[in-house]
């Protein structure tokens, strides 16, 4: 690809995501117009001004929590992908989502469903899935990254049978549970945020090894063989990735396809470089995660629909799209 | 100096020990090959010497310090490796691909070749921009190496590199090494083709079940007795057009009694004699000129002949020679030989065979290499001669005739 044709997409991007972020931010039960929302932004919360409040104080968390939680996934399913060698990885199959699943349910199940022991107990469930998925996966020293998929994989099934078992337990808290995991940012404030923003020193970890990361594209053995300190990139790699999927869900839910697909259209803008790949897969993640929660806020209003839903009736079609071209 | 110094290395993998007790040493600058039948263990000990397993028991050394000290980035610096399968899915162009065996170099501003002038040498600039999965074996095969080169490594290890290469890029990449090592680049590589290797290698080690067979210069190690011993074949040195190379047959079929002599020369008889040797007959032939093709393959198979001198019309001695070699005969056969004055009587020795009661098998067309016209008379006055069409169907015969 030509450096214009790249910058030029790259250019694109960035004004999709400033119109994605400026969107989500004037739509919504009261839309607000584009002057009111440089009102809004430039000005900060103005006490006992009702939109200013709803602006700050409802409709700006869920955006930023949005947009986090979309790079988060993106970001994680990228590093997997590659990881995995697997074009159908996505970050659920470290089994950390449903290790934060289970926490959330859990806490429902405690009639603690209130912020911050709903987010705590999921952030606690995933991290422990992770330790224990890692430490699964690991032999002489030797992270088995086939191990570390399938046994990610068996622990999510395990994990959600449990869920299920506490749904039906639990009995009138199955639908909040049950709209739970499908994935939502409804009613999410600045608490969310201020748990979600522990991931942003983690997502910039990746951009330190975006060499390694495509060298690694070529099998462990050869990135042994060009010099690549192989088991702590690995390492390392899986934990920021499993650490912000976990921190992610546990704000919002299962929220599907977003970190399966996005890592596939930033792929194809820029071409399988990580130094390039790792940035648009943030700024693409973020931008469509905003849009999704925007499209759940308003498609059935006043109802909302879950936002993994949205992702899924967006990204299944686009995925079968891509694969179709692919053969 | 010795760049590699390996004493006593022993690997296994989960159950089989791949690796035995193997100690060499290979010195600074020279062009070394490893050989041995699949499963002997080349591909293992090459990848212990690059650190990408570490043995079991036994000490490695690089430089005269152990490798297990250094850090994987020097390891690199110091060795590439050219693996034996590569496989890279994705879009990369050829550049990038060669830019990644940079990566232990990073940091370090002056390199022995840019990128570019790796593209030229190896003459690949034309797929520099091409993506690598869209390359053919050959080509990748190439990128490959320049990526190893890229390392900028003292020691290069390559793992059957030629395996998948058309002979142009065999030769082309065999050329390049050879090149590379004159410039001081200190070359190990596994290989399968043996003929290569007495062509590239001035020195070769050869394993077998996991030990060191031998080692040392090429011609030696790969004797044929070697070769027999190591892969159960039976190999033959020849020596033709200014080159050395092996051919192979299996170990003899089946051991018969049959013995076939064979009256040739200018090469007549070269193939019968290979066949016939390979189906496991007892074979011998006569008379033939000294350094005639025929002579010279018996010679190579380890054959009785009997021989005249270049341009030398049969003597009595050869003659007699001849007869002793037809009477111990069961069949004796008369290729597409020519016939002029000065092989002449070895129609007369087939006379002599026929009054024996011996098989006298001729193939078709003597007057056409009748140069005496007497040869074709001499036959027909002769009894109980069989007429073949070639030597197919001689071959077929004698296969049928347990």
């Amino acid at each position: 690809m030509s450096r214009n044709r790249l910058a030029l997409l790259a250019l694109a991007v960035a004004l999709f995501f400033i119109f994605a972020v400026l969107l989500s931010l004037a739509l919504g039960p009261a839309n607000l117009s584009p002057a009111k929302v440089a009102k809004y932004l430039f000005s900060g919360q103005q006490p006992g001004d009702a939109g200013s409040t709803i602006f700050w104080q409802i409709r700006m968390p869920r955006v930023l929590l949005a947009l986090l939680v979309g790079a988060a996934l993106a970001l994680a399913g990228t590093i997997l992908q590659g990881l995995f060698l697997n074009p159908l990885t996505d970050p659920y199959v470290t089994g950390v989502s449903s290790g934060a699943a289970l926490g959330a349910t859990i806490s429902f199940f405690f009639n603690m469903p209130a912020v911050p022991w709903l987010s705590l107990f999921a952030v606690i469930g995933g991290v422990a899935t992770l330790f224990f998925v890692y430490s699964l996966a690991r032999k002489r020293g030797v992270l088995n990254i086939y191990q570390l998929l399938l046994g990610g994989v068996t622990i999510s099934y395990l994990f959600l049978a449990l869920v299920s078992v506490l749904m039906i337990k639990s009995g009138r808290d199955m639908h909040a549970i049950f709209y739970w995991l499908l994935g939502s940012f409804s009613g999410r404030g600045w608490t969310e945020v201020k748990i979600c923003a522990v991931i942003i020193p983690f997502l910039a970890v990746p951009f330190f090894f975006v060499d390694e990361m495509n060298i690694l594209l070529q099998g462990e053995e050869r990135a042994l063989e060009l010099g690549v300190n192989v088991e702590l990139v690995k390492v390392v790699l899986f934990f920021v990735s499993a650490f912000v999927t976990a921190v992610a869900v546990s704000v919002s839910g299962i929220i599907g396809f977003i970190g399966l697909v996005v890592p596939h259209i930033s792929r194809l803008i820029t071409g399988p470089d990580h130094r390039k790949v790792l940035l648009m897969s943030v700024f693409i993640g973020a931008a469509v995660m905003a849009l999704s929660d925007l499209i759940a806020r308003v498609a059935f209003a006043p109802s909302e629909i879950p936002v993994g839903v949205i992702t899924i009736f967006f990204g299944a079609p686009f995925f079968i799209y891509l694969l179709k071209r692919r053969t | 100096m010795s760049v590699f110094e390996l004493t006593d290395i022993s690997f296994a993998y989960i159950e089989q020990p791949a690796v035995r007790k193997v100690s060499f040493s290979v010195e600074e600058g020279t062009f070394v090959g490893i050989v041995g039948p699949n499963g002997s263990g080349k591909s293992t000990l090459l990848k212990i010497m690059d650190r990408l397993i570490a043995p079991d028991e036994g000490t490695l050394s690089l430089n005269g310090r152990p490798l297990a000290s250094y850090k994987r980035r020097d390891i690199a610096r110091e060795i590439a490796l050219v693996p034996q399968t590569f496989s890279l899915d994705f879009q990369f162009t050829a550049r990038e691909v060669i830019e990644m065996g940079r990566y232990a170099r990073k940091g370090s501003g002056n390199h022995r070749w840019s990128v570019q002038e790796l593209l030229d040498k190896l003459e690949i600039a034309a797929l520099a921009d091409r993506p690598f999965p869209e390359l053919s074996g050959g080509e990748k095969q190439m990128v490959v190496l320049a990526q190893a080169l890229a390392q900028e490594p003292r020691v290069l290890l390559l793992d059957e590199p030629a395996a998948h290469l058309d002979v142009s890029y065999q030769l082309r990449l065999f050329d390049w090494l050879r090149k590379l090592n004159e410039e001081g680049l200190t070359i190990v590589c596994v290989l399968h083709d043996l003929n290569l290797a007495l062509l590239y290698f001035e020195s070769m080690l050869m394993l077998r079940e996991g030990k060191l067979f031998s080692s040392g210069d090429t011609e030696t190690v790969l004797s044929p007795e070697s070769i027999e011993s190591v892969y159960g074949v039976r190999a033959y040195l020849h020596r033709h057009a200014g080159r050395t190379f092996l051919t192979f047959s299996p170990r003899a079929r089946a051991k018969r009694k049959e013995r076939v002599h064979l009256v040739c020369g200018g090469g007549s008889g070269a193939a019968l004699m290979r066949e016939l040797t390979d189906m496991g007959f007892l074979v011998s032939a006569g008379v033939v000129n000294a350094m005639d093709t025929d002579e010279v393959t018996g010679r190579e198979l380890g054959l009785p002949i009997a021989a005249e001198a270049p341009f030398t019309p049969i003597t009595n001695e050869a003659f007699d020679e001849n007869m002793e070699l037809i009477t111990k005969a069961d069949v004796v056969i008369l290729t597409e030989v020519p016939i002029g004055t000065g092989n002449f009587r070895n129609i007369n020795a087939l006379e002599r065979a026929s009054a024996m009661g011996k098989n006298v098998w001729v193939i078709k067309g003597v007057a056409g290499r009748d140069f005496t016209n007497d040869a074709v008379r001499a036959l027909d006055a002769l009894g109980g001669i069989r007429y073949f069409g070639g030597t197919r169907e001689i071959i077929k015969e004698l296969s049928e005739h347990e």
